[in-house]
């Protein structure tokens, strides 16, 4: 199965103007009145959670209504259509994509991915030893910054049985587990993309089911600070962050949102082909990032001792 | 008689609202307070679900959109703001850890210190 990723989270909210705002804040682009979006075009809808157009929600009533997954091409759509046929009801819908319902109760959408492919240059960085990445006179930073999300990196979820869940995602749409937490859940990326995890389980009780936190990859772990720094000046809170993961080596910085769930900023994961095995970790801060920051006003060390008053 | 903590002036919260005070080095509120009518709701601005983080997306942003519940915008918890009980949300059947106000003749909305409980 030739899936490339999430192109699209479809979430029914309680307060639409406010996560629209933090959408625009967040740096996605408004591309029409409810879909915001990353440079590549994947993105998110923001509807009410009392819109009829949107499907059913999950019997603990998250806010995330319906994923929408990417594929190479119609075949793949096809071949998902035929493989979920087999024991559970898939829609064709209008715009040509696919619908069904995962063993969790999760909504899904099958398409032919509406990203575009992106050619622009990672952060980059010199170190002694390695050739420069900026030549002579291009500066690293500015003050000035715009956060450009680049692509809808992953989604994770609360699920009450994570074995059930990796197995859906395992034998019948092909992804394949990257690493896991023991007893947690697993870091999972489809076939048809090289990133550490576009899908992570985090095993649950039931009444918690649901979305847990959704993520853009940015250029690097600069953007990444500098973007998070912007959502705490503009007075957005902090989850977690800034720090760096071990499982996928990725930056992250999470908030707090009005989506009722987190929402992250990441960049740099590592990427994985089939000759990577599995690793497990018990759960717990010390396996979950190799270092964790917070966020400090801006200050500086400066001179002499303030004149006496 | 109770040392106290100077919070606001009763004018500065109003009906349905929601406020949070008292900064921590990070620059996140430690305890806020829900008004509804006359009466003010104190708690802690700790979510139990782990414990140890905060619960509004946005300063002073305790309320849900139609002022019902109040929410910690992590995962979405809904706790009733008189009861301080989660009755949706990870830590369903857990409570926010109250705190004592109390309105002084001259307006002030003072937070008893005794009440700070986890907060000390």
């Amino acid at each position: 199965m030739n899936i490339i990723g999430p192109d699209l989270l479809i979430f029914g909210v309680d307060d639409v103007e406010a996560c629209k705002q933090f959408a625009l804040d967040y740096g996605l682009t408004q591309a029409s009145e409810h879909r915001f979006v990353a440079l590549d075009g994947t993105g998110i809808d923001i509807y009410s959670k009392d819109d009829s157009c949107l499907p059913a929600p999950l019997e603990t009533g998250s806010s995330i209504r319906k994923t929408i997954y990417g594929v190479a091409d119609t075949a793949t759509v096809d071949a998902i259509y035929d493989e979920l046929s087999k024991d559970r009801e898939v829609k064709r819908l209008d715009d040509g994509s696919i619908e069904a319902v995962d063993d969790m109760g999760f909504v899904l959408g099958f398409q032919v991915t509406m990203r575009k492919p992106l050619d622009m240059p990672a952060e980059k960085i010199n170190a002694p030893g390695a050739p420069a990445q900026r030549p002579a006179n291009e500066t690293g930073v500015s003050k000035d910054f715009t956060p450009e999300p680049r692509t809808l990196s992953h989604v994770v979820y609360f699920v009450p049985d994570y074995k059930k869940a990796e197995a859906f995602y395992a034998e019948r749409l092909g992804f394949i587990t990257t690493d896991r937490f023991s007893h947690v859940g697993p870091f999972m990326r489809p076939a048809g993309t090289t990133d550490h995890h576009t899908l992570f389980f985090l095993n649950t009780p039931p009444h918690m089911k649901g979305i847990e936190h959704f993520t853009f990859h940015m250029s690097g772990p600069t953007t990444v600070v500098q973007a998070g720094n912007r959502m705490v000046e503009k007075g957005y809170q902090s989850f977690w962050g800034p720090g760096r993961h071990i499982f996928g080596s990725n930056w992250f910085w999470y908030f707090k949102s009005p989506f009722g769930c987190n929402m992250e900023f990441d960049a740099d994961m590592d990427l994985h082909d089939d000759n990577w095995d599995a690793r497990e970790a018990l759960p717990g801060a010390d396996n979950s990032q190799v270092f964790l920051l917070q966020y400090r006003e801006k200050w500086a060390p400066m001179g002499p001792p303030p004149p006496k008053g | 008689m109770n040392q106290g903590v100077l919070l606001c002036k009763l004018d500065d919260l109003p009906d349905n609202s929601s406020r949070g005070f008292l900064p921590d080095a990070q620059g996140q509120d430690t305890v806020f307070i829900v008004r509804r009518g006359s009466k003010l709701y104190g708690y802690s601005d700790v979510c139990p679900h782990y414990g140890d983080t905060a619960l509004p997306w946005k300063k002073d942003v305790y309320l849900d959109a139609g002022g019902d519940y109040i929410v910690c915008a992590a995962h979405g918890a809904l706790f009733t703001p008189d009861t301080g009980e989660c009755v949706k949300g990870p830590c369903r059947g857990d409570f926010l850890t109250p705190l004592k106000i109390t309105v002084t003749a001259e307006q002030d909305v003072v937070l008893l210190c005794e009440s700070r409980g986890k907060e000390q």
